[in-house]
């Protein structure tokens, strides 16, 4: 298995968060998301998923509702809340500003 | 922030069903084992991998459920039913918890329903905020009746044409009324009764928005000229219950005899701008000569005899108010004083100087019989909060004693991973369930407690008691409150013994009695004996103030004696008619069979009313500045005779003294002493009242009798004749029966209606059941405080049996060992009860000196003890060391009969 990194809770929250930006997800479906999307790079420890889902949904930036999943089986889909896609841009902002000083660093140093 | 806030209540209604996480933690797995599947596996390798690619699936629906708020519905619902389900197993401890509290709370919202009814309730009218009361201070000349509720400084009674010129001169009121009560005969469909009445002002319903029920209200125009306005309001009570709500608007009713025609009734709920009167009709202020016939108040600046009430405009504040009608009252009391006959500069000070005019808040209106209530009411008020904190310790220390044999499931539940708050939360549950359930059944119990309590309390007064008994909503809320802080407080008690996550060691271990718990066990013990060494204090002495009141020698002898009231004016009869009518009465009551005698005084005696005044003794020059005031009955010649009031000197009046006869006074020792320095010498004296006609010679003297109450001390009389009188009046007949006197009513009726059917006799009752009357007051708190003095030792009894109980089965290895050693039984029964009574004895002595402090208070209640009554003091606390002495000996013996074998081996 590729090697997993360690991810900080709060990227934990902000990858799912725009992971269900455009549209809704469930569980399953944003854990493959970012592993594709990663190459494969960032493995979430499937069973951390799910306490963040919780965690974001009590925050109330997600909301979740049950639906029908691809193959017709009753799966819980997530969704951003308008509060939801506040902490999001929120979130990005801070992470380009963390990553851009980082790198100013590194340079410079 | 709030979409935080809304989803957490959200959350605490909805909660998170495990079942959901579970389904889709599974759903999770089947799409994973299905990629596996997809990408070549077998379903077992798929399975696996996809469980190893998951990670640890119990961790994750912990982890889940961990983010779940602590409060969420579904868990307190599951601590409900666990404690319903605890306390359904021990019925007897929930019984005995659940009744305490049900008797302290049932007792609680009595009380405080009356407290609030009397103290609080604000007067059922518009704006209550905006009424005032008149009062004033100053001297005054003539005439003053007073209906009660005055102070130094503020007399509340106002002439009739003061009352005018306030009210139409003043620029801060919106309106001014007034109002005076008075008894009249009503005839209604050709029924006789005595009734209570108020006389108003026109404007009276207008300025107090009371609309009709209906019909009218009167308005300024019935306010017209004296005797013109014979038109009446009806209360509503009083045409529901006496007129059988008949349509009355525009019949007529007879009031003392003369017609009025009724123009309305007025609205439900409403009855008087003086809280505690309850008046059955309201007639115009100008007809008030025929209402009480033997007096002309309207016209006379010098009679004083109706209250003021007023609302204040809007924005004019209460003390630019009372400045603006100060000055308009003192202009019109220069004006009065030049009319004055001592025009002296000490008059002057005396009337216009130091007058001034008060105005106070009167939301909750003018009120005598609520400073009569007050006091007694709230010292109940303290009696009930100490049951209430009675009831709280003792269920917190029966819930103790019950979390001690908890201890290993609550350990066990640490060792689950339950948080301090978890256990907490149940404990709080299972403490509300006990109070809500204890609430419940009090407040369903207290309206009939407080319909018995004024039944008992009104019970030989006629009409209706100025308590209702219902609760409404202030009542309920206090009790709700007060429920949930009592619920809170005991729950805490077993908290705090398992707050501390490491009871780990309590599973191990048999008995660790950590030093706070006994320490609060030991306090719990402390406290119950001081409250209910405080109640039985207090129930102590309330009883013997009551049973020495009851003692008291009046003077004359009180059994065998029935009172009613006359008032040949009332049905209309003219003055001239009345003393014949009068004497008719007396001859046919002591013809009737069973009456040994009879007799009349126009000043009844007992009830805190009297007629007094100056009496002026030729030769005796009195002292300056002496105000000696005597009582001045006029009587029968049979009065005091049939009271049995001892004759010193002299004679008492006869056959002999008649209307046209020489006038003749009988005075009594004081009057004697005063006046002539001995009571022999008073005889053959003159005597007068410096008004014309009242010149009288003492023919006798006799011994004090008291006359306003039992606890004032007795007042110089001088009694003279009625028929000799310069006025006419009602009387109160006094007759001395040889059987039961009750039995004689009936004849007694018939009698006076024998000789005319319109007179009504009011007020029958018997001495001794108006002497119980007078003491109402006392014998309330005497019964309240016993009833919560047998209370708080039942608790005591109860809750003491319960801690002790189980701090000797604690003990049981103890006393194993002391018995295996050698000691005999006696022995070890009596060192457990000998430190229950050290225990007793610390609590008894830091109570004492807190229950004379207290008594100290309510000093003015007390008559005959002192506050350190030594005997009610020693009995309390015998009455309490026995009880503790009993609880503590009833778990020893048991224990001590154990075989010490077995108690060693006791886990």
């Amino acid at each position: 298995m590729p090697p997993s990194a360690d991810l900080l809770q709060g990227t934990l929250d902000m990858l799912i968060l725009k992971a269900i930006a455009l549209r809704p997800e469930h569980g399953w479906a944003i854990a493959q998301r970012i592993q594709l999307v990663s190459n494969d790079v960032l493995q979430i420890g499937q069973g951390s998923l799910y306490p963040a889902l919780h965690r974001l949904e009590y925050k109330g930036w997600i909301r979740a509702q049950w639906g029908a999943s691809e193959n017709n089986r009753r799966a819980r889909f997530y969704s951003l809340t308008a509060a939801g896609r506040r902490q999001l841009e929120a979130e990005l902002e801070n992470w380009d500003r963390l990553a851009g000083a980082v790198n100013l660093v590194l340079e410079r140093i | 922030m709030i979409s935080e806030m809304w989803s957490r209540v959200k959350f605490f209604f909805s909660g998170k069903r495990r079942s959901e996480i579970d389904e889709e933690i599974a759903f999770h797995l089947q799409r994973e084992t299905e990629a596996n599947m997809a990408a070549g596996m077998n379903e077992k390798d798929a399975r696996r991998r996809a469980a190893i690619a998951f990670g640890g699936r119990e961790r994750a629906r912990e982890q889940c459920r961990e983010e779940r708020p602590i409060w969420s519905l579904e868990s307190v619902v599951r601590d409900l039913r666990y404690g319903l389900r605890g306390l359904a197993r021990n019925p007897m401890f929930t019984a005995v918890a659940v009744l305490t509290l049900a008797l302290a709370i049932g007792a609680n919202a009595t009380i405080f329903s009356m407290l609030d009814q009397a103290l609080m309730r604000a007067l059922p009218v518009r704006d209550p905020g905006q009424l005032v009361v008149l009062s004033y201070a100053g001297s005054i000349s003539g005439h003053a009746e007073s209906h009660g509720g005055n102070t130094e400084g503020h007399r509340h009674e106002f002439s009739y044409p003061m009352y005018k010129d306030l009210r139409d001169q003043n620029t801060v009121m919106s309106g001014l009324i007034t109002a005076a009560p008075a008894t009249v005969g009503v005839t209604w469909n050709n029924r006789a009764e005595s009734v209570s009445a108020e006389m108003v002002s026109g404007n009276y319903f207008d300025v107090l928005g009371v609309p009709p029920a209906m019909g009218r209200v009167f308005d300024p125009g019935d306010e017209s000229a004296p005797g013109a306005n014979s038109v009446a309001v009806l209360n509503f009570d009083y045409w529901k219950s006496h007129l059988a709500e008949a349509p009355v608007v525009g019949k007529t009713l007879l009031i003392n005899g003369t017609p009025f025609t009724i123009v309305g009734v007025a609205a439900p709920g409403f009855h008087s701008m003086v809280w505690g009167q309850l008046p059955g009709v309201y007639v115009p202020i100008t007809m008030q000569k025929i209402i009480e016939p033997e007096w002309d108040f309207l016209p006379d600046h010098k009679s004083y005899w109706t209250d003021v009430v007023g609302r204040l405009k809007p924005g004019v504040s209460t003390a630019q108010a009372t400045a603006s009608m100060n000055t308009l009252f003192l202009q019109l009391r220069t004006a009065e004083f030049a009319l004055q006959k001592d025009q002296t500069q000490k008059g002057r000070t005396d009337f216009l100087t130091k007058s001034h005019l008060n105005l106070e808040a009167g939301a909750r209106g003018f009120s005598p019989l609520r400073d009569d209530v007050q006091t007694p009411l709230t010292i109940v008020m303290a009696m009930v909060i100490l049951v209430i904190l009675m009831a709280v310790v003792n269920v917190a220390s029966l819930l103790l004693v019950r979390a001690a044999t908890r201890a290993r499931e609550f350990s066990v539940r640490y060792a689950l991973g339950a948080t301090g708050g978890q256990v907490l939360r149940q404990l709080l549950a299972e403490g509300m369930l006990l109070g809500v359930a204890g609430a419940a059944i009090g407040l369903a119990l207290a309206p009939e407690a407080l319909h018995l309590l004024i039944r008992w309390m009104s019970s030989g007064n006629p009409g209706e008691p100025a308590f209702t008994a219902t609760l409404d909503w202030r009542v309920l809320t206090f009790t709700m409150v007060a429920t949930v802080v009592a619920s809170l407080l005991f729950s805490l008690a077993p908290a705090m013994q398992f707050w501390n996550p490491k009871l780990a060691e309590a599973l191990r271990q048999s008995r660790s009695e950590t030093g706070g718990s006994l320490r609060f066990r030991r306090t719990c013990v402390a406290l119950q004996i001081g409250f209910s060494l405080l109640l039985i204090v207090a129930a102590g002495l309330f009883v013997r103030t009551i049973d020495n009141l009851r003692k008291v020698n009046a003077g004359f002898a009180t059994d065998h004696l029935l009172v009613f009231y006359l008032n040949p004016l009332l049905a209309g009869y003219p003055s001239t008619g009345v003393v014949p009518v009068e004497q008719r009465a007396l001859d046919a009551i002591a013809a009737l069979p069973g009456v040994r005698s009879v007799g009349a005084t126009n000043d009844e005696d007992l009830t805190g009313d009297g007629v007094s005044g100056n009496v002026i003794v030729p030769g005796y020059t009195p002292p300056p500045d002496d105000d000696y005031d005597v009582e001045l009955p006029w009587v029968s010649n049979g009065y005091l005779q049939t009271l049995g009031v001892p004759l010193l000197t002299g004679r008492y009046f006869n056959a002999g003294d008649t209307a046209t006869s020489d006038r003749v006074a009988i005075v009594n020792e004081s009057f004697a002493k005063h006046f002539f320095g001995s009571a022999g010498a008073a005889v053959g004296h003159h005597l007068n009242r410096n008004r014309p006609q009242t010149d009288a010679t003492i023919v006798g003297v006799v011994k004090d009798v008291k006359h306003s109450s039992m606890r004032d001390p007795a007042t110089p009389m001088c009694y003279t004749l009625f028929s000799q009188a310069i006025r006419t009046t009602g009387l109160i007949y006094y007759l001395r029966t040889w059987q039961d006197p009750d039995a004689a009513a009936n004849s007694i009726r018939a009698a006076i209606a024998n000789i005319d059917t319109k007179l009504i006799v009011g007020n029958l009752a018997t001495m001794q059941q108006k002497i119980d009357d007078q003491l109402l007051a006392e014998r309330t708190i005497a019964l309240l405080a016993m009833t919560f003095g047998a209370l708080a030792t039942v608790l005591a009894g109860i809750g003491l049996y319960g801690i002790l109980a189980y701090s000797t089965a604690q003990r049981t290895r103890e006393i194993g060992i002391r018995m295996a050693l050698g000691a005999r039984r006696a022995t070890v029964v009596g060192l457990i009860v000998r430190e229950v009574m050290i225990l007793a004895g610390g609590a008894v002595l830091v109570t004492i000196p807190l229950a004379i402090l207290a008594t100290r208070a309510v000093r003015s209640e007390l008559f005959g003890v002192s506050v350190m009554d030594p005997l009610t003091y020693g009995a309390g606390i015998a009455v309490i060391c026995l009880v503790a002495g009993l609880a503590g000996f009833v778990p020893a013996r048991r224990a001590a009969t154990v075989d010490p074998a077995r108690a060693l081996r006791t886990d």
